[in-house]
Order: structure tokens, then sequence, then C-alpha cells
């Protein structure tokens, strides 16, 4: 396979994981909380894609917009309801918390879905240029994660809600003072990872199968993504994303798939050995 | 002018078991430029900070502008028009100067205005417009301030309330930044202003309340307690 295959396949797969580590690394770098439900909130959002395609013949990319909104709902409710209650504990207890909401969330999701391994099949064929071989639908794919992480981070720069999220984030007094509703922005911020989280799922239904059995897995890469970008931007996640793509094609292309992992981890660990803000993280940020 | 627009009276406040405001009265009249003095720790800043909702009262009253504003937190402070000018400037890092500056504005959905009111803080402080899509954390302390005020303004408050304007500036900044204020205030801006130096606070408001651990010791006009041997002696080194 030549090089041009490799980082082909490298970049596809690495925007994806941009899209779906970025509103885990929002949720963390804003509130501090490692939201261990992110995982299961992308297999959600894969099922929903999935059941709207093969139950009621819903095309995948009309149904996304209400798979993230639904997620957002979800998110909004789950900050606002449970998390926001111990937001200023240390960071063990709310990963406590999201652990075990993951754990009801996950076991729901398995019992109504089964962990049957399932995917939306677009049959979009081919496409070939300068001997690269790409599927159109992970080109698709490719396109939609890179569209959706581009207006996060317009909004996360430009809206109002975006400069409220920063705000609440540098500085919760100030915040509170230019009438921030602190815990209301909170829970936004989590919905908006939720809405990522899900959009991710629906784009990964179309790409790879999803089963809740993955959940862990994406926990793990959002991780290395965030620790390799730097913490709580866009940016850092797009570059940690396209980063860990590259890292996983290239050394699965040289060592077998089978080790890509490792390499991924252990290129997170060098990172964090020599530039622990990550590679476009700004020190104070993380 | 007979009633005033901000009216304080035996207000009481502090941090957990740590009583710092035992009973507090104050009034600010429409229109004017007001100053609370006092040294450091006597409760200057929490006073502020129990006027804007980040400090819970434990007795007294706040009536502003007609309304009973006790106890209804920071958010319907502000909304009933109380800006608060934090100590330390407490500019959002990450965010440019006029991102800081349209956060004041945050609770305002009146676009066109807001934009006019922005031109009108970028007039009011040049330097800024200069230096709007800068980091406002990069800005000198003067200028930070600058930015501090103009985002309290951004709000569109009936009352600004400002704590240490002059911390940690250089006099001709300090200067400078008063003759800001008393441009603001020309324009109909009722100021309420915490400040350690006494004499910068005297040349700028009309009138004090001097604030002694927790309690108001005395006010009245400037003028008069200028020439107060006892507030000459302890504040004003004369």
């Amino acid at each position: 396979m030549d090089i041009g295959q490799i980082l082909v396949n490298g970049l596809v797969l690495g925007a994806l994981y941009a899209c779906l580590a970025v509103g885990f690394s929002l949720v963390w770098g804003v509130l501090n909380v490692i939201n261990m439900l992110h995982g299961s909130f992308i297999v959600l959002g894969g099922y929903l894609t999935f059941f709207a395609w093969h139950s009621f013949g819903i095309h995948p990319l009309v149904s996304l917009p209400f798979v993230a909104l639904l997620l957002f709902g979800i998110g909004y409710l789950v900050q606002y309801l449970f998390v926001n209650k111990v937001v200023t504990a240390p960071v063990l207890t709310t990963l406590t918390l999201t652990f075990g909401l993951d754990m009801i969330l996950y076991n729901i999701m398995t019992v109504f879905f089964s962990a049957t391994p399932r995917r939306v099949t677009l049959d979009l064929g081919t496409l070939s240029f300068f001997g690269i071989t790409m599927p159109v639908d992970r080109l698709f794919g490719m396109a939609l994660a890179l569209a959706l992480t581009g207006l996060l981070y317009y909004v996360m720069r430009k809206s109002r809600i975006g400069r409220a999220i920063v705000a609440v984030r540098m500085d919760r007094a100030a915040a509170t003072l230019m009438g921030i509703r602190v815990n209301h922005i909170y829970a936004i911020t989590f919905g908006v990872g939720a809405l990522m989280a899900g959009a991710a799922g629906a784009i990964f239904a179309m790409v790879f199968p999803i089963t809740t059995n993955l959940t862990g897995m994406y926990i793990g890469k959002a991780f290395v993504v965030c620790v390799i970008g730097g913490l709580g931007s866009v940016p850092g996640a797009l570059v940690g994303g396209l980063a860990l793509g590259l890292i996983e094609s290239i050394s699965g292309h040289f060592f077998g798939p089978q080790h890509s992992l490792t390499v991924g981890f252990l290129v997170m660990l060098f990172i964090l050995l020599v530039k622990p803000t990550g590679l476009v993280g700004k020190r104070g940020y993380e | 002018m007979d009633k005033p627009l901000l009216e304080i009276t035996g207000l009481a406040s502090g941090y957990g078991d740590v009583q710092v405001l035992w009973s507090i009265d104050l009034d600010v009249k429409d229109g004017e430029i007001a100053c609370i003095v006092g040294s450091n720790g006597a409760g200057k800043t929490t006073l502020l900070r129990t006027i804007s909702g980040l400090v819970q009262q434990s007795r007294g009253q706040i009536l502003f502008d007609g309304q009973d504003i006790t106890g209804v937190g920071p958010n319907k402070v502000l909304q009933s028009g109380i800006a608060h000018v934090p100590e330390g400037r407490r500019l959002f890092k990450g965010l440019t100067v006029r991102d800081n500056l349209l956060l004041g504005a945050y609770l305002r959905h009146d676009r066109v205005e807001i934009q006019q009111d922005l031109d009108y803080i970028f007039d009011l402080f040049p330097i800024l417009k200069e230096r709007a899509t800068q980091d406002a954390t990069t800005l000198s302390g003067g200028e930070q301030q600058m930015c501090a005020i103009g985002r309290g303004i951004m709000s569109r408050p009936k009352l600004l309330m400002i704590d240490e304007l002059s911390l940690g500036l250089a006099p001709a900044l300090v200067d400078r930044l008063a003759d800001a204020l008393v441009e603001i205030n020309r324009r109909g801006q009722t100021i309420l202003l915490v400040e350690q130096d006494v004499m910068a606070a005297f040349e700028l408001a009309s009138r004090a309340f001097v604030i002694e651990t927790g309690r108001i010791a005395t006010s009245g006009t400037t003028a008069a307690l200028s020439d107060d041997p006892k507030i000459q002696q302890a504040y004003l080194g004369i």
C-alpha cells in the first residue's frame, strides 16, 4: 500500500476522531468534568441514526440534526439535574457520577438494542484518485465531521453563548457579574458535548459498525485526542484527532493494525512528558 | 434628586461564620459620584459584593430605583441596573477586548444599540479600539481598568460601582481614568466608587462614606470631610 493511501486513510479516520473528541474536550476543559458518558452518547447517537434508517428509512443526513438535538437535551438535563450538584467537587466525584450514569445508560442500551454491531449502509460506491481508493461514505463522513467541528469552532468564537462559555471557564465570579447564569451555561456546555457525541455517533454509524461494546474504546480515543492536541479547544481536538488518525494509520501499516492502538497511547505518553499542554494547547487553558 | 437611587439600611453580611459588615446605612443619589473609603479590610469590597449579590446579606435591606433588590441574586441585580466593576479588573483571559466588552452586554438583546455603546466606549478610550482584537489580559494595567469600566458600562447600568479604581496604577493613569469617569458622569451616569486612595476619591466624588470595621464611621460631602481634622489625620495624611 502506498504512502498516499496511508495518509488519506489517516486523515479520514482523524477527522472522525476530531469530531468524536471535541465534545469530550469541551466538557473537560470548561467544566473540569471527565465525562464518562461520552462513549455511550456516541453509541446512542449511532443507534438512533441506525434505527431511524433501518426501521423508518430516514436518511442519516436527515436524522442527524434531530439526533444531535435530542442528545443536547439529554446532556443539558444530565448536567442540570445531576452533575451541577457536584460540579465544584474534586474531579473524582464528577468522574464517579458520570461513570455511574454511564453504567445505567450502557445497560439500558444493551437491553433495548442488544450488542449486535450495526451500521447504516449507504452504498455510495468507491472513489479512486491518484491510485488511492476510498469508499465514498467515508469521505462523506469525513466532510461531515469536519463541517460540524468547524461549526462548533465558529459558534464558540463568534456567538454570545460561546463567549459566555469561555467567560465561565476563565472566571466564574466575574462571569456571574456579567449576569451569566453559571449553572445554565454549564448545562449548555455539557449539552453541546453530548450533541457533538451524538453527531459523531451518527457519522460513525455510516462508516463503521456500531455496538455498545465500543463505548470504552470511544472514550479512550477521545482521551488520547485531548492529550495529544490540547484540552478544551476546538483546534486542539482537530489537531489531536488528525494526529491520532495518522499515527494509527501509519503504525497500523508498519507494525500491523493490532498494534496501532498501543502506538497511539505511547505517543500520548510521550506528549505528556515533553508538552503536557498538548500540541496546540496553551498554558493556563488546560 | 430627593429620592436616592440606591438606599441601603442596616445591611449586614460576611463569609460563613466571619461577619464583615455589621450595620451599613448608605445612599447614592441619582447623577452623583459617591465614594466609599476606608482602610484595608474595613469591608469596602464586601459591601459592593453584597450589593451585587455575590455575597448573601444576613440582615438589612437594599432598595434600588424603588425596588427591593435584597437577596435577589447577581443576575437580577444587574438586570435592575447595577453594574459592578470588580477589584483587580477580572477581565476574561482568552477573549479579545471586544469580546470582553460584549460580555458586559450579555443580558441585552438590542444589537444595534449594543454596537452604539461599543462605539461610545471606543470613543471614550480610543486605545481600546486599537487593541480591540487583542487578548484583554495582555493589556497594561491602566488599559485593563479602562476595559473593565467599559465592560461595566456595556450593560447600560443606572449605577456603576467601581472597586479600587487606582489599585496598582501609576498616578498619571489614575488621573486619566478619573477624567473619563467625570466625563461619563457628566453624561448622566451615577457612580459609586470604592477607593483606598482617599485623596483621589475625594477629588472625584461629591459625597463620601467612611467605613471602619464593617460600619459606616462617618459620611458627608467630600468638601466637609476634607476639612474634618479626624479624617485629615487618619486618611489624608495632613
